[in-house]
This record gives structure tokens, C-alpha cells and sequence, in this order.
């Protein structure tokens, strides 16, 4: 790492090694010359004189890119594609005359970067089923522990722990539903020449227009797509930048929503991200625990946010058949954006794989709250015992607001049920009125619907063969 | 009075020192791997040193290496300490410290994965299965209980970071990094391994439930290198008291977890480090569950004859 000079935090802190790999300009320049060598047999197939040696020569030099040539024939020519068209040119000099024929510099930036975006959306959807099997695994374990939930902000009925889980899922779910349909039905932009026309293909065809369509969709298939866009101008339509970006945005979205919510959970004491053994807190108050994973989540994810509206932008200021002026952007915007939720995706792995749940704590959130979210029930408790249901709801609301009072003022605890029990206007004993208080009686269906919801949404997600690694825990 | 030993400090460049073991470089080309008598349980390294542990472990993958030397190429050279000293002469005067417990290696390009393989359904792998009926992308049969057995193993590779947090990694991932045909082949000869060591264990009264293996490049081809098939890289559990249904005894470590158990259990260690004393029965014990695994296995005791 070179100190004296800016480098990203992406690429030095955050991303993992197999989404620097795909960025980096070896994939990308590798790609180049596999467009390259797709071309020249799409147009050797289809009669174009290039001598088989070309084609082997081409095929022997995919991935030994000597960079440094390519620096000094870009600093006389000024023109990236055209600095490895010739640094190719010279690894694989019987092609040397026919590599790029009939191409434009958008049949390789351009299906590059569409193979770069599609490659991308595949890591990132493995890191997604990954944190979901965690989350899984994590709803299973606490599918019946009761919790508060919030509206508002405000404590609420009850849910339970795991079902909050499932919430966190849920979003997950939708954005592979997102990738899924994108990986299916994302284009290439195949073979279509300067201002899309394929003019010059039709011109080096002959004039023979289905030897044109044919080459279009052999180069297609040879680089494992199943279409090419099929209307260009010099470039596919910056739409499908946004549309890329626009999932990937969205899973960044996602996380920041369970993010924020860890964070509020670890603000109660209720559940804690993980923490090393010697990781330190605060360089001044020793004691702390900060969120700080789930704080780089958030951090991460508005970076991510921001460049969504960046690529709607730049597809609306494309003029005509293209402007230039999407070029330095796209360079930036697309690759962190993949690299960033990479990032964002890591951490939530960590996260859900290590929370800590602190049961004592929860219930003890509860049993402040749920004496007053009880009144039915507390109502009925009384008329069984014999007693009066108008005298009863009475006697609760007295109480609750003596309880509620003396919990503001004087910083009490809920003591609502030994008020109750106290007076003998309302006549329940004590261990009758925790009984009926027992908080897993509140939490209505959370955990059946914890439960079919890993069998019936979640099983056939992890069940696709897109395998997520089980935490390694081998070490004892 | 047995020699034991808890971290080394040889007259060579340290190239890492690991919760139990210490590894050195041997010139551009070798490495010299030196197992501790350290053990954990539970995620906490003990005080307390295992007599034995680091030879036990040290001479176990070098038994495995020679069984397993026409399946895989590996990186052993020596894993005797005499002819490690006739070829590394600067380690004559740390004969002690070397018996047994280490092994000189061919160095080669590590690859950043972790080739875990589970042939028994345990751990973490319990827990998806608990959860969502599915492991490793598949959905395995209905009515699995723990410790049930699969046919095929599953692979699962994983990793962690150098540094800040653990990644865990998908096979997607790995074939994205190191392309699918290496991908396939780390798949292909970790398979292999564990096939054979589960087969060959199986003969001695061990189960080995699961492992981890660690590969690295070297002059284009890919070796086995690190520790293999060893208790502390796989789970065993004793074959005779094998009962699927219930969490499995472990084979080497049981002594100690039974008491740290008690302890946890009676409020006096809460679980996180340090740990507490452990009384010398305990280590005794262990020391012994480790010899009697590497007897049983190799069909002879260690030889402690030539150890200090």
C-alpha cells in the first residue's frame, strides 16, 4: 500500500478480495480480449478471412496483459481501447490485422462493463442468501421469544424476537426477487457498430444482413448471454445502468433498515452486534459496547443510496445516439457501487451470525410495558374471579395512571399488578394476574408465522444450489 | 518430567504465531510449523498446557500424509526432529523445543480458503438444517436428527479476514476468486481426503465428523498443506458411543469440556476468557484422550521414547 497517495477505502478496508477481483482492470481488460477473440471467430464462422492461427494465437493470450505496454502505446495514442487493441495486437501477432474488425470502442467497454454488472449482481446475491440462512437460523432459535415491538417508536403489542427477524428477511427476499428477474433478462449489447446501425458489418458482409444478425448472436451466446439489447445507438441505453443499480441500492436499503434497527436494539439493551474479545469500545469510556458494524452499514448504505439518482442522471442526459459525458462517471459510480454493498453485505454476515440476544432484559422491557397493554385482559381476570366488569376497567385505570405516574416521576418500576392485587375492589390474587400476564399469551401467531415462513419462503431460497457457507466453527 | 510447550521463540523468521501454533519461514522456500501444548475449549484458550498435544498433532498429519501420499501431493518434508536439525542447522541447540511437535514444509501461495467438508450433520450445519431443512443449497431429507450421517459430504468453504472481521464465503464466491477450476479441483481432492480419513478412522473406532482442510500453489500444482485430519481441525467422536439423536461426545476433548461444563453450570466461570485453573487430573486426562486418539488411529502409541 502506497502512503503518500489516495486509495480507495473500498479497495484497502471494506470490499471482499473476489469483488476487487472483478473490478479490477485485469477482469476487465481480460474480458476485453475475450470480446475480442468472441468477434473474430463470430466473423471467421460466418466467412471472414482470419487464419485459424489468429484465433489460437488469441485464445493462448486472454489473461497475460502487459500493462506497461499498454501505458506507452496509451500515451501516444491517448486512447484506452485503442493502447490494447495494439498491446493484443503485439502478444498475438497473427491476429494482429484483424482484431476489433468492424468494432466500435463500446463492443468491448461496454459488453464489458455489462458482464462486469452481471458477475457482480451473482456475488452479491450469494452474500445475500448467506446473511438470509443466518437470519434463518437466528428467527428458528428465537421464533417464540416475546418482545416489544414498536410503533412510532413506541412500545406497542408484543411480537416476538424472531418474527422481528423475518421483517429483516423479508426485504432480503424481495431484493433477490429483484436480482433474479435482472440476472435472467439483463442484455448484452452485442454487436451493432458506431451509431448502433451496424453499418459496418453489414458492409463487411457484403451487404448480407443475416450474416449480421448471426454474428450479433453468436458473440452473444460465446460469452454466455442469452440476448443482446436490440436497439442500440453507439451504446446500450444508460437505463440499464439505473436498473443495475437500482437492486443494488435496494439491498443496501434493506440492510440499513435492519441496521438502524440493531443499533436501536443495542441502544435498549436487548440485543448487541458482536464484539471481539479485545476489541475496544471507546477511547475514553472503557465500558462502552458502540454498534459500531452496524453504524458502518448505515454509513456504507447512504453512500450506496446516493448513487441510484446518480445513474438515473446520467441516462438523462445522454444525447442522441451517446455523449461522453457518461464515461468518468460510470467509472466511479457503478464499480463502488458493487463494492460498497459488497462491503455492506460482509458486515451484515458478521452481524447476523453473531448477535447476542439478552432474554433477562427483553422481559424485563416487557413486564414495564404489557400490564398496560393488558386491560382486556386483566378485565376478564376480574369477572371470572366474580367481580364487576365497569368496577374493574375502573379500578385499571386508576391504577395504570397512578403506576404510569410514579414510573415518570420518580423513575419506579411497573408495579401495576401489585396495585392490583392490593385492592381488594378488584379481588386477583398476585400469581393469578401474572399468570394471565405471561407474555408469550401476546404474542398472537409471531412464532407459527416464524415458522412458516422459513418452511414455505425461505427453505426454497437456500435450497437453489446457490450454496451459502455455514460459519466455520470447526475450531474448538 | 515431560518437556511442554506454550510459545517458541527459534532463531528464524516468524512468519505467524496462531492460537496453537507458531510457524516460521525456512529460507524463500520452506516453513517450519511448531504445534504448542496450548488447547482450547469453548472458544478460550486454557492456562494450562496438554502434555503431548502439539507431538500428537504434529505426528498425526505427518501418519495421514504418508497414507494419504499417492492420493495428494502435500507439503511435507520431515516431521522428525533430527533430520529437520540436519537440514536447518541453526536448530540444534532448540532440539527440545522442536521433538516431536514440528514440521518442516515446502512454502507454497496459500489459497484464501478454508476446504470445510461435514460428513455427520453437526454444529452450525444442525442449526440451518434445524431452521430451514437445507444445507450447502440443497434441501436434505426430511427427518434428519443430530449427528446423522451424509452420503455425499458436504462441502462447504468459508473463510476469514486477515484482519477486522470474519468473512464467510460462498462457493460462488470462491470460483469467483479462483476460478472454477481451481474451485473445483480444492472441491474435488478435500472430498478425496475426507473420504479416505473417514473410511480409514472409521476402522479404528473414530468417526471424524468433520474437517477443515487448508491448500496452496506451488510450482503450478496444488499441494495439501497445514494440519490434517487432526482432532483440532476436525471433530472426532469415539465410534462406540455413536448414537445419532443427542450432541456427540468429542473424543479428544471431553474430560475437558465435562469439567469446564460443571464449572459454567456452578456460576464460577462465566464462559469468556480468562479461564478458570484447571485441576491436573483434567489436563492429565486430555493429554491422554490425545495419545489414546493418535494409538488408535495409527494402530501404535506415540513414541515418547525420543521426546523430551
Amino acid at each position: 500500500m502506497n502512503h503518500e497517495r489516495y486509495s480507495s477505502p473500498l479497495a484497502e478496508r471494506y470490499a471482499s478480495p473476489a469483488m476487487l477481483s472483478l473490478w479490477s482492470a485485469h477482469t476487465r481488460h481480460g474480458l476485453w480480449r475475450r470480446l475480442w477473440l468472441a468477434l473474430a471467430e463470430g466473423e471467421r464462422t460466418l466467412g471472414v478471412d482470419i487464419s485459424e492461427a489468429a484465433i489460437i494465437e488469441m485464445r493462448a493470450h486472454l489473461d497475460d496483459i502487459d500493462f506497461a505496454k499498454v501505458a506507452e502505446y496509451e500515451k501516444r495514442f491517448r486512447h484506452d481501447v485503442m493502447a490494447h487493441v495494439h498491446a493484443f495486437g503485439e502478444a498475438a501477432p497473427a491476429a494482429r490485422g484483424v482484431i476489433h474488425l468492424g468494432a466500435t470502442s463500446a463492443f468491448v467497454t461496454d459488453n464489458g462493463d455489462l458482464i462486469q454488472m452481471r458477475r457482480g449482481l451473482e456475488l452479491l446475491r450469494a452474500r445475500v442468501v448467506s446473511v438470509i440462512q443466518r437470519l434463518a437460523i437466528f428467527a428458528a432459535e428465537w421464533r417464540a421469544e416475546p418482545a416489544l415491538g414498536y410503533t412510532h417508536l413506541q412500545a406497542a403489542q408484543l411480537t416476538t424476537v424472531g418474527k422481528r427477524a423475518t421483517l429483516w428477511m423479508q426485504d432480503l427476499v424481495l431484493d433477490i426477487a429483484e436480482l433474479d428477474h435482472r440476472l435472467a433478462t439483463l442484455p448484452l449489447r452485442g454487436v451493432k457498430g458506431t451509431t448502433g446501425t451496424q453499418a459496418s458489418f453489414l458492409e463487411l458482409f457484403k451487404g448480407d444482413h443475416a450474416k449480421v444478425r448471426e454474428l450479433d448472436r453468436l458473440v452473444v451466446h460465446a460469452m454466455g448471454f442469452e440476448q443482446s439489447i436490440p436497439v442500440s445507438g453507439q451504446t446500450y441505453s444508460r437505463k440499464l445502468d439505473a436498473q443495475v443499480l437500482s437492486i443494488v441500492s435496494g439491498i443496501a436499503a434493506s440492510a440499513a433498515k435492519f441496521a438502524s434497527d440493531i443499533r436501536m436494539l443495542q441502544s435498549f439493551g436487548e440485543i448487541e452486534e458482536p464484539f471481539e474479545k479485545e476489541q475496544i469500545g471507546s477511547s475514553a469510556m472503557a465500558y462502552k459496547r458502540n454498534p459500531m458494524r452496524s453504524e458502518r452499514i448505515n454509513s456504507l448504505a447512504r453512500f450506496v443510496l446516493s448513487l441510484e439518482g446518480n445513474a438515473n442522471q446520467t441516462h438523462s442526459v445522454q444525447y442522441f445516439e451517446r455523449t461522453l459525458d457518461d464515461s468518468a462517471n460510470r467509472r466511479l459510480v457503478i464499480p463502488e457501487a458493487f463494492l460498497a454493498t459488497d462491503a455492506i453485505l460482509i458486515l451484515m454476515e458478521n452481524i447476523t451470525g453473531g448477535l447476542e440476544v439478552h432474554p433477562a432484559r427483553i422481559r424485563a422491557r416487557i413486564a414495564d410495558e404489557l400490564p398496560f397493554m393488558a386491560t382486556e385482559k386483566l378485565i376478564v381476570s376480574a369477572v371470572e374471579a366474580g367481580g364487576d366488569r365497569q368496577v374493574a376497567h375502573e379500578v385499571i385505570r386508576r391504577h395504570s395512571i397512578a403506576a404510569a405516574r410514579a414510573m415518570k416521576d420518580d423513575g419506579a418500576r411497573n408495579d401495576m399488578l401489585a396495585r392490583l392485587a392490593a385492592d381488594p375492589e378488584f379481588g386477583v390474587p398476585i400469581g393469578n394476574l401474572e399468570a394471565t400476564l405471561d407474555a408469550h399469551h401476546f404474542v398472537g401467531r409471531a412464532p407459527e408465522q416464524v415458522d412458516d415462513f422459513l418452511a414455505e419462503v425461505i427453505a426454497p431460497i437456500l435450497a437453489t444450489g446457490h450454496a451459502a457457507a455455514p460459519a466455520a466453527e470447526i475450531r474448538v | 518430567m515431560t518437556v511442554t510447550v506454550g510459545s517458541t521463540s527459534l532463531p528464524l523468521p516468524l512468519v505467524v504465531r496462531g492460537k496453537v501454533r507458531d510457524v516460521y519461514a525456512v529460507g524463500d522456500d520452506r516453513l517450519l510449523l511448531v504445534a504448542s501444548d496450548r488447547v482450547s475449549a469453548f472458544d478460550v484458550v486454557m492456562n494450562e498446557l496438554v502434555p503431548y498435544k502439539g507431538a500428537v498433532l504434529t505426528q498425526m498429519t505427518a501418519w495421514w500424509l504418508r497414507q494419504l501420499g499417492e492420493l495428494v501431493p502435500h507439503h511435507m518434508v520431515s516431521a522428525d526432529a533430527d533430520e529437520i536439525i540436519a537440514l536447518v542447522p541453526a536448530l540444534a541447540p532448540h532440539r527440545d523445543t522442536l521433538a516431536g511437535r514440528s514440521m518442516l514444509g515446502l512454502r507454497g501461495q496459500v489459497f484464501p480458503v478454508e476446504c470445510v467438508i461435514r460428513g455427520y450433520l453437526s454444529g452450525s450445519a444442525l442449526k440451518e438444517y434445524r431452521a430451514t431443512g437445507t444445507l450447502a443449497g440443497e434441501r436434505l431429507a426430511d427427518g434428519l436428527v443430530e449427528a446423522d450421517r451424509f452420503d455425499p459430504p458436504v462441502f462447504s468453504p468459508a473463510t476469514k479476514a486477515e484482519t477486522g472481521h470474519d468473512e464467510n464465503i460462498t462457493i460462488t464466491h470462491v470460483r469467483a476468486q479462483l476460478g472454477e477450476a481451481v474451485a473445483a479441483e480444492l472441491e474435488h481432492m478435500s472430498r478425496l481426503i475426507y473420504e479416505r480419513g473417514r473410511d480409514v478412522a472409521a476402522t479404528r473406532g473414530i468417526i471424524i465428523a468433520d474437517t477443515k482442510f487448508e491448500f496452496a500453489q506451488r510450482d503450478g500444482r496444488i499441494i495439501l498443506v497445514d494440519e490434517v485430519l487432526t482432532p483440532d481441525s476436525s471433530r472426532f467422536w469415539p465410534a462406540d458411543q455413536y448414537q445419532p439423536g443427542r450432541t456427540q461426545p468429542s473424543f479428544d476433548k471431553q474430560p475437558l469440556r465435562d469439567w469446564l461444563d460443571v464449572e459454567r453450570r456452578a456460576g464460577r466461570w462465566d464462559g469468556n476468557a480468562p479461564p478458570p485453573s484447571l485441576p491436573p487430573e483434567v489436563v492429565q486426562a486430555t493429554s491422554a484422550r490425545y495419545l489414546d486418539a493418535f494409538a488408535r488411529l495409527t494402530g501404535a502409541p506415540l513414541d515418547t521414547s525420543s521426546l523430551p
